[in-house]
């Protein structure tokens, strides 16, 4: 598959992610196979429609916190700015009595804007990350809980808001379609496009991207306006599922949507991680949440469990890649070969 | 603030913030330490659910406090060798390490618990003191563990040491100290620190709630940050901290005062993080390039 142009380490980091795709595309075979023999109703058309429902928002986020690692940082806050997007749409619609096209345009642009606080303040100020998305992250949730004094709730949404939620095109659930729209775009940008490369060049050196001639600053704002843009997208499928727009919505899902990407493969400290990794991820950690809850042995305790193995699964992944990697580095060692560090250049 | 709002300077409600706001001070003193370090650990407040919890059924269990006490302190202690062993042993990074056992510890004790709270003996509280003695007490314990880990920061090899490698691992490895094992130590005292916080906050509440803890890293992580302790390692200090606390335990009491509605906190704090990493970013823009 690799193409004859690309250098030795180049190829040699596509074939380990590939690997890793592999391997966790085994972990979610054998997880299907085990609910759907031990499971009840687990593999019917309803239920899958219903895996896919319940992971739109979680999946998302994960899909586009994927460039943000990819560059080497991090956003703790989009779960927070869900939180927010989803009060703004709820109080643009019933407070300023606006129909609801416009309050879910509204609350992508506060969405954006979110997004491009932090993008801001981190390409702007050249502060950390994971600080600015932290003190962001209270930030929203804060100006969320404000804008509702803590306990109102938006609700009864009109039909045709509730059909983004609950409702089927082609016989497929609208989300399946958002969501497979957005990873088609996400591969697309990351995989087949140059400013998607240029999210990894920043995320293996930033001062070789800048000296490569990248406009470094203006690539790792767009990842952040692209997740406060998704967060305020989720927001919207969050409200129309459950049919309430509240200030606690999507409280945690930051840690699912990280979790995922890291599983899926990605450094956190940036440069590798793959949209097919991410999805995977994803799938791995909804499909034990649902399955789960279809054994009988584990009806009660079920959330909790899988909770506890989603946090396993990320331990056993983590210390994997470790070894792995511990692994390639003896290997090359006693082939008496430079170990690769994945920064080779790729010829244009 | 003494001008608009007396009422907020009046002894006894202030005790007993203070007492309230110890135990976080305590975490934040071990964050303060691991952030030096150039590392993060956000799994504080799972560690934390975790040692009250245990701690409170050992002293309902059997009427020995000292020894749940002890346990506490005990079981932080082996929560913080996990996470050092994975980040320092296995050279993973340290915000994936804890995100994973944050996530881990958490769904495990709700498994083991399903919600239900512990209920402690009647000794329990206050350590069998009077409420005052007993608030003085932890502010005591708290304020002498402030000193103390300042103190070594500042005086001790070892404290310059965490600097030493915060700042920069490679030269600090070259210079013939072993990083790996301070990012280690800083991980189990951390660990420590957070049972013993588990236990300053026990004393003060008849029952644990298994659901303790959560955002407990947030607070710690930003009293640190509002106090100058650089993300990037080998900056900061625990006065510093110390300052960071106050104003970040002062700040919704205070704003209450002044009639800002409380449903404001969680939006202030985030904007005085910001503030204060704002103003650290600019001052060392300032800073000529060396």
């Amino acid at each position: 598959m690799s193409r004859p142009k690309s250098s030795p380490a180049a190829s040699r980091l596509r074939r380990a992610s590939r690997r890793h795709e592999w391997l966790l595309l085994g972990i979610l075979a054998a997880e299907v196979l085990v609910f759907s023999l031990a499971g009840r109703n687990f593999l019917t058309a309803d239920n899958i429609a219903n895996l896919v429902r319940h992971s739109t928002e979680i999946g998302l986020l994960a899909l586009v916190m994927l460039p943000v690692i990819l560059t080497g940082g991090i956003d703790l806050s989009v779960g927070s700015l869900l939180g927010l997007c989803a009060v703004v749409f709820g109080s643009i619609w019933r407070d300023w009595g606006w129909p609801w096209p416009l309050a879910a345009g509204g609350a992508l642009v506060v969405g954006a804007l979110g997004g491009g606080f932090n993008a801001s303040l981190i390409s702007g100020l050249r502060l950390p990350p994971l600080i600015v998305t932290l003190a962001t992250y209270s930030l929203f949730r804060g100006l969320a809980e404000a804008l509702t004094r803590g306990t109102d709730a938006f609700t009864r949404f009109p039909e045709s808001f509730l059909f983004l939620g609950s409702g089927r095109v082609g016989g497929i659930p609208v989300q399946a379609w958002i969501l497979g729209g957005a990873a088609m775009l996400l591969w697309l940008s990351v995989h087949r496009m140059t400013w998607g490369r240029s999210w990894r060049a920043i995320g293996f050196s930033p001062e070789g991207a800048l000296h490569a001639g990248l406009p470094v600053s203006r690539r790792v704002v767009t990842t952040y306006v692209v997740a406060g843009l998704a967060a305020g997208v989720a927001a919207l499928t969050y409200a129309a599922r459950l049919g309430t727009a509240k200030a606690d919505a999507g409280t945690g899902y930051e840690l699912a949507a990280i979790t995922a990407v890291v599983l899926g493969g990605a450094s956190i400290f940036g440069g590798t991680g793959t949209v097919a990794g991410t999805l995977l991820g994803v799938a791995i950690i909804a499909v034990l949440t649902n399955g789960l809850g279809r054994l009988p042995a584990t009806l009660s305790i079920a959330g909790e469990l899988s909770g506890l193995c989603t946090g396993l699964v990320l331990l056993a992944a983590l210390a994997g890649s470790a070894f792995s990697d511990w692994w390639a580095g003896r290997s090359s060692r006693c082939r008496g070969a430079t170990p690769g560090d994945g920064t080779a250049p790729t010829p244009t | 603030m003494a001008v608009t709002a007396p009422g907020f300077f009046e002894p006894q409600p202030l005790l007993s913030r203070l007492a309230a706001a110890a135990p976080r001070l305590v975490v934040a003193c071990g964050m303060a330490v691991v952030m030096l370090t150039r590392q993060i650990d956000i799994s504080v407040g799972s560690l934390f659910a975790w040692c009250s919890v245990v701690a409170g059924l050992l002293a309902g269990a059997r009427p020995s406090p000292p020894l749940a006490l002890a346990a506490a302190v005990a079981l932080g202690a082996a929560g913080g060798v996990i996470n050092g062993a994975l980040v320092a042993g296995l050279r993973l990074p340290a915000i994936v390490v804890t995100l994973a056992t944050l996530v881990t510890w958490r769904e495990a004790l709700r498994l083991y618990r399903q919600g239900v709270f512990v209920n402690l003996p009647e000794g329990l509280q206050w350590f069998g003191l009077p409420m005052r003695t007993g608030q003085l007490l932890v502010c005591a314990i708290a304020l002498v563990v402030l000193c103390g880990l300042a103190l070594v920061l500042r005086q001790l090899a070892i404290g310059r040491q965490v600097y030493a490698v915060g700042a920069d691992a490679e030269a600090a490895r070259l210079a013939g100290l072993r990083p790996r094992r301070v990012t280690f130590g800083a991980f189990v005292l951390l660990g420590a620190l957070t049972g013993l916080a588990a236990v300053l906050n026990l004393v003060q509440s008849p029952q644990v709630d298994p659901a303790t803890g959560r955002l407990l890293e947030l607070e710690v992580i930003a009293a640190a940050v509002v106090g100058g302790v650089a993300v990037s390692g080998g900056r900061g200090s625990l006065p510093g901290v110390f300052s960071g606390f106050l104003l970040l335990t002062c700040i919704s009491p205070a704003l209450t005062y002044l009639g800002v509605k409380p449903y404001w906190d969680k939006a202030i704090q985030g904007l005085l993080i910001l503030a204060a990493v704002a103003a650290e970013g600019i001052r060392r823009r300032k800073e000529p390039r060396g």
